[in-house]
């Protein structure tokens, strides 16, 4: 997931130590509630637990409570079905609030306190220093992040269901090219996530042989971007492909529209700004019928009418502890943690194992499926078949995944919209394969 | 030329809002000699003030009178229970920033308790366009530069030609002898802070006004905006503050026209170290405050 484009703060100015102080340490501010990673090492009988590691305080909660309520969903339909090996597995909710800073020592006391059987999360904008550790714990994780460096990582604790943001950059264009706009003006944030991006926007518009009237990065949460809209405007673009937090994207587009008497061509972003807070904040500045009818938000495809999907959205909607379940299911990403989950719950099944370093490679092999595999779409499906003696082949809510020798399948797009009370609906699929082509 | 107008223009209206904030800032550090932090947090305050009042039917301007009449009560009784005590108690000047820097917090944590972490949104506040002259500024952004400039001016008459403005004066040159001379020193600063603490809420709306989506950072955020713009036009000197707001703005959205945004505020404040190189007490200073800053 590239989480970046979300609700991080942009890094504050230097040189005032003493206000910098007063705002590192207002940062956990919104630290209202949530958990971290903490706890007693679980005994062998008890539940298996899930590192759920994310942003679950701070301006990128949002994003916690995503990854947290698929975690829910699996944990539910795993231990509905009996659990892995005997016992149930646990969401353990590890807090790496946004910032590597925090996420260092938060997932490090996680991992020496807690036995943590698997992991998933692992975003972005912390995933650099978070996967390193969990890799070193030799701990299976399904990460979310969008960083390219992990297209070619050889962690081999590392396993990655959704695309890395250069691949969903050339998405973005991919579904531009498709609506008929051939000029667009590129506007990023200057956060990671949003800047890896960018490379696959540049080299997709090059080869559809487009026109990029401006390619500018943007600081997060200025007072105006008055100037950087006149820029924008003087190229009189087709499409905006803008990736900003809430409170960037609405100051944008609000300044957009009033220069340009009010007409603002669609935008085009990632699915990770598909969220409440986006909707709520843009809304307010461009009304209902710009959000649902000129906003595309691009990101990891899930087919909505598998079984698979069936499956997941019921088990969204049964576990208790999911607060937002509308917009969970609406978000693809997300869907890989659960997928993720399932996955190597399976595989710790197959190798009779909840050891990392026993059941990895159990992982790929579920994935991939050797002939003669029963295709299953559930954790359940595929209990059932091991203990039946028969080898499986899983094929969850994103579709097949084909892990490449650096344990990442990118897989499918989609496009999604906000409906007009702001749950999303998924408007069309751009395959992987397009995307590739758009990058070769 | 046109973009470079344009921008100018974009440049006034941001500078606009500095500079409401940087007047009552560098004014209240002049009389009371306090490096008042806890000023970002008041100014989200008024912002959350503002949004609450907006949702009730207010109109903005209104909303923002309002919030600025609040936030200059609130910020009087910071100082009168908070600030004056530990000052009369020998609290040095490092001490009391700390305490500030921790009554913001504390402010801010009670401001996320209520409302919550997520951004909120004044919505459309701009008015409608108005262009000349190769500028085009908003209604909004009109009356906010008015509303600075009255301010600025409004300060001047106080200063200048009232009783209590030569007491503020002389309270901000030496309290010890104005002391002496029969000025009651704490009913000054008192008065001080309730007017600051009114730019400062006026300041908070304004600035929602400007960025239409918020949280609970944008006063700490900008606060350094602020400051800056105080320290280039000297500090102490309201005059210096709004010139060193409207410097801070026009630098930043001139490079945003013309350099990498990204970049935007790199340049302003290259231009505040510049200046202080050129002139340690900022472009306005040669008072007592600008003098006991650099001592500080």
């Amino acid at each position: 997931m590239r989480t970046t484009n979300l609700t991080l703060p942009r890094p504050r100015p230097a040189g005032a130590l003493l206000l910098a102080g007063a705002l590192a340490a207002a940062l956990p501010l919104a630290a209202c509630g949530g958990s971290s990673g903490g706890g007693t090492g679980a005994p062998p009988s008890g539940p298996l637990n899930v590192g759920v590691i994310g942003p679950m305080t701070g301006p990128a909660a949002e994003i916690g409570n995503l990854m947290s309520g698929a975690c829910y969903a699996a944990q539910y339909s795993v231990n509905q079905a009996g659990g892995v090996l005997g016992r149930k597995i646990s969401c353990d909710l590890i807090d790496d609030t946004g910032d590597p800073a925090d996420a260092v020592p938060n997932v490090s006391k996680a991992l020496a306190t807690t036995t943590l059987s698997m992991a998933v999360g692992l975003e972005s904008n912390t995933a650099a220093t978070t996967i390193p550790l969990v890799n070193a714990a030799k701990i299976p994780m399904v990460s979310t992040n969008g960083l390219v460096a992990f297209d070619t990582t050889r962690d081999a604790y590392f396993w990655r269901m959704t695309p890395s943001d250069d691949q969903n950059g050339a998405a973005f264009v991919a579904w531009a090219a498709r609506k008929g706009y051939k000029r667009y003006a590129v506007v990023f944030q200057n956060n990671i996530g949003a800047q890896g991006n960018e490379p696959g926007v540049v080299a997709a518009v090059r080869k559809i042989g487009g026109t990029m009237t401006a390619n500018l990065t943007i600081p997060g949460d200025a007072s105006s971007y008055s100037s950087v809209v006149a820029r924008v405007l003087a190229g009189r673009p087709q499409a905006l492909i803008l990736a900003g937090d809430p409170q960037t994207s609405a100051t944008f587009l609000s300044e957009y529209r009033q220069l340009s008497g009010g007409k603002v061509p669609p935008v085009i972003t990632s699915t990770d700004s598909i969220t409440p807070a986006y909707f709520s904040a843009v809304r307010k500045v461009m009304g209902t019928s710009y959000v649902t009818h000129d906003m595309f938000f691009i990101g990891g495809y899930v087919n909505p009418s598998s079984q698979a999907y069936a499956l997941y959205k019921h088990a969204v909607y049964s576990a208790s502890q999911v607060k937002d379940p509308a917009t969970i299911l609406g978000v693809g990403v997300i869907a890989s943690i659960y997928d993720g989950i399932s996955l190597m719950a399976l595989a710790m099944v197959q190798a009779h194992s909840t050891s990392g370093p026993v059941y990895n490679k159990d992982i790929a092999a579920i994935a991939a499926g050797a002939p003669g595999a029963v295709t299953v779409d559930s954790y359940a499906a595929g209990l059932a078949a091991l203990k039946a003696g028969k080898k499986i082949h899983y094929v969850g809510v994103g579709g097949p995944i084909h892990f490449n020798a650096f344990h990442n399948s990118p897989g499918n797009f989609s496009a999604s919209g906000f409906t007009a009370s702001g749950n999303p609906v998924l408007l069309g699929v751009i395959p992987g394969t397009t995307v590739q082509q758009l990058l070769s | 030329m046109r973009l470079l107008i344009e921008s100018l223009g974009f440049g006034i209206a941001s500078g606009a809002i500095i500079a409401l904030g940087a007047v009552g800032f560098t004014v209240q550090f002049g009389i009371s000699n306090v490096l008042n932090i806890t000023y970002g947090a008041l100014m989200t305050l008024a912002a959350y003030l503002g949004y609450a009042l907006l949702g009730a039917g207010v109109n903005v301007w209104v909303a923002m009178a309002v919030a600025a009449a609040a936030i200059a009560i609130a910020s009087a009784l910071l100082n009168r229970g908070l600030i004056a005590p530990l000052v009369r108690r020998g609290t040095g000047f490092v001490g009391v920033v700390i305490v500030t820097v921790s009554a913001g917090i504390i402010i801010q944590y009670c401001i996320v308790a209520i409302a919550g972490a997520d951004t909120i949104s004044y919505g459309q506040q701009a008015g409608s366009t108005v262009s000349g002259a190769g500028f085009v500024f908003t209604t909004s952004q009109l009356v906010i530069i008015a509303i600075t400039v009255a301010v600025m001016l409004a300060l001047h008459l106080l200063l200048t030609r009232t009783q209590l403005g030569r007491a503020m004066r002389a309270t901000s040159a030496n309290p010890v002898v104005a002391r002496s001379c029969g000025i009651r020193t704490d009913r000054v600063t008192d008065l001080a802070w309730l007017i600051t603490g009114a730019l400062c809420g006026a300041a908070g709306v304004a600035l929602a006004i400007s960025t239409v989506t918020f949280d609970f950072t944008i006063g700490p955020t900008f606060l350094i905006y602020m400051i800056a713009a105080a320290v280039l036009g000297g500090i102490g000197q309201p005059y210096g503050a709004m010139l060193g707001g409207l410097v801070v703005g026009v630098v930043s959205q001139v490079a945003a026209a013309y350099t990498s945004p990204a970049y935007q505020d790199a340049y302003a404040f290259a231009v505040l170290v510049l200046v202080l190189m050129l002139r340690p007490r900022g472009l306005f200073a040669s008072g007592a405050a600008a003098r006991r800053l650099t001592r500080a």
